[in-house]
C-alpha cells in the first residue's frame, strides 16, 4: 500500500515531468536549428576558401614570367630576363604550395563537436560514471587467430562504475560497444586518426619506439610538422606523465559555454592522440586523471597515468 | 638571340631567392596574431628553398671548377 501522500507526490512529480517535455523539445529544436545555421556559415566559409585563386595567380605568374624571359633574349636584357625568372619562378611557387590542404581550425573542432555532443548523451543516458580507459592494442605484425583481430584495434572503455578495469579479451575481439563483463562502453577514441597520422608523420610505430623517442618525437610532429599547437611538453612525473599544451587547435573544445564533459574525461583529439601513443609505447592501459585548461583556454595541461592489468 | 644572364648573375639570383625562401618558411607561423592565419604550405615553401639554396652550391662549385 502506498500513502496516500506519497501518491501525490508522484502525480505531481508526473505533471511536472509532463509539462517540462514540451520545453525540452523546444530548446532541442533550438539548438538543432543553431546547429544547422553554424553548418551552413562552416559550409559556405569552406566554399570561399576553396574558390580562392593562388592556381589562377599561379599560371598567371608563370605566363607572364615565361614570356618576359623569352623577351630578355630578344632583347638581350639582363633586367628583363631578371624579372621574368623573378615572375616564373613566384608562379611555378604559388602552384608547388598553394593551400589546397588547409582548413581553418575553427572547422576542426567544429567537426569534432558532434562526437563528444554523442559521447556526452551516451554517457548520460546510461549514466556511466567510470574513468576512460585506454586500452593499448596487439602490435600490427603480431600473429592473432581470425576471431582475435578486433584486438589490434585501439580502443577506450568507459566503466559504469567509478573503478579502472578492462573488459575481457573476447569481448574486445567482438568489436561490441555495449560490454557485459564488466559493465561499460568501448569505442574508438577521438585521437585514434591523429596517432596514426603521428605515426606516419615520425616514420614509426608507436609500439617500436622507446619513452624517450616518443617525447621527443611527439613535441615535432605535433608543432613543426602538424602545427597542431605552438608549444608541447611532456614530462614523466613519478607514475605518471604530464604534458602541457600551449595554443592547442582544439582549445575551443574545452569552453565553458559548449559544456562537454567527454572533453576533459577522454580528452580532446590532441590529448587523446598522446593518451592513445603512451598506452601503445608502454603496451600499459592509460588513463588521465587530471585536466587544467587556463581561463583564456591557451594552456592544456594533462596527467596520464598507466595502470598494469 | 643568346642568353642575357651570366653563370654569376644566376648563382646570385638563386642565392637571394633562397635566403627569401628560407627566411620567409621560418618567420610563417599559423599563429602569427598580426598577420592572421596563413593558409600555405611551409613544409613545401621550405623545400623549395632548401632546393634553391643546393642549386647555390652547385653554381658555385661549376664557378670553381670552370676558374681552375
Amino acid at each position: 500500500m502506498t500513502p496516500p501522500k506519497s501518491k501525490e507526490n508522484s502525480k505531481k512529480k508526473g505533471k511536472a515531468e509532463k509539462e517540462s517535455e514540451p520545453t525540452k523539445v523546444q530548446s532541442h529544436l533550438e539548438t538543432l536549428q543553431l546547429l544547422k545555421n553554424e553548418n551552413e556559415a562552416l559550409k559556405q566559409e569552406l566554399l570561399r576558401y576553396r574558390r580562392l585563386p593562388s592556381s589562377k595567380i599561379g599560371f598567371t605568374l608563370l605566363i607572364i614570367g615565361a614570356l618576359v624571359f623569352v623577351a630578355s633574349f630578344a632583347a638581350t636584357s639582363t633586367v628583363l630576363a631578371f624579372i621574368g625568372l623573378g615572375f616564373t619562378f613566384w608562379g611555378a611557387l604559388f602552384l608547388f604550395a598553394k593551400p589546397i590542404k588547409f582548413v581553418r581550425s575553427t572547422l576542426l573542432d567544429s567537426t569534432a563537436l558532434s562526437s563528444y555532443t554523442t559521447i556526452d548523451r551516451i554517457l548520460d543516458d546510461l549514466n556511466y560514471k567510470g574513468k576512460p580507459t585506454y586500452i593499448p592494442p596487439y602490435p600490427k605484425e603480431a600473429y592473432l587467430p581470425e576471431y582475435l583481430k578486433g584486438l589490434k584495434q585501439m580502443v577506450v572503455f568507459i566503466p559504469a562504475k567509478d573503478t579502472t578495469a578492462i573488459p575481457t579479451i573476447e569481448e574486445m575481439a567482438k568489436k561490441q560497444f555495449l560490454v557485459k563483463n564488466p559493465k561499460g562502453i568501448c569505442f574508438m577514441p577521438p585521437g585514434f586518426g591523429l596517432v596514426s597520422l603521428f605515426e606516419k608523420e615520425m616514420k614509426a610505430d608507436s609500439t617500436k619506439i622507446d619513452l624517450d623517442g616518443l617525447y621527443n618525437s611527439l613535441s615535432t610532429v605535433i608543432v613543426k610538422n602538424l602545427e597542431l599547437a605552438s608549444n608541447f611538453e611532456i614530462a614523466p612525473e613519478k607514475e605518471l606523465f604530464h604534458i602541457k599544451i600551449t595554443d592547442s587547435v582544439y582549445k575551443d573544445l574545452y569552453s565553458i559555454e559548449r559544456k562537454l564533459k567527454s572533453v576533459s574525461s577522454v580528452g580532446c583529439p590532441l590529448t587523446s592522440a598522446v593518451a592513445c601513443a603512451l598506452a601503445k609505447t608502454t603496451g600499459k592501459i592509460v588513463t588521465i586523471t587530471k585536466s587544467i585548461v587556463s581561463p583564456d583556454l591557451r594552456t592544456i595541461e594533462t596527467w596520464y597515468q598507466t595502470v598494469e592489468v | 638571340m643568346q642568353i642575357p644572364l651570366s653563370m654569376s648573375d644566376i648563382s646570385l639570383w638563386i642565392a637571394v631567392t633562397a635566403i627569401i625562401l628560407l627566411v620567409a618558411s621560418e618567420l610563417l607561423s599559423p599563429y602569427s596574431e598580426h598577420f592572421g592565419y596563413f593558409a600555405i604550405d611551409k613544409a613545401r615553401l621550405r623545400l623549395a628553398a632548401l632546393i634553391l639554396g643546393a642549386s647555390f652550391m652547385i653554381t658555385v662549385l661549376l664557378r670553381a671548377i670552370g676558374y681552375s
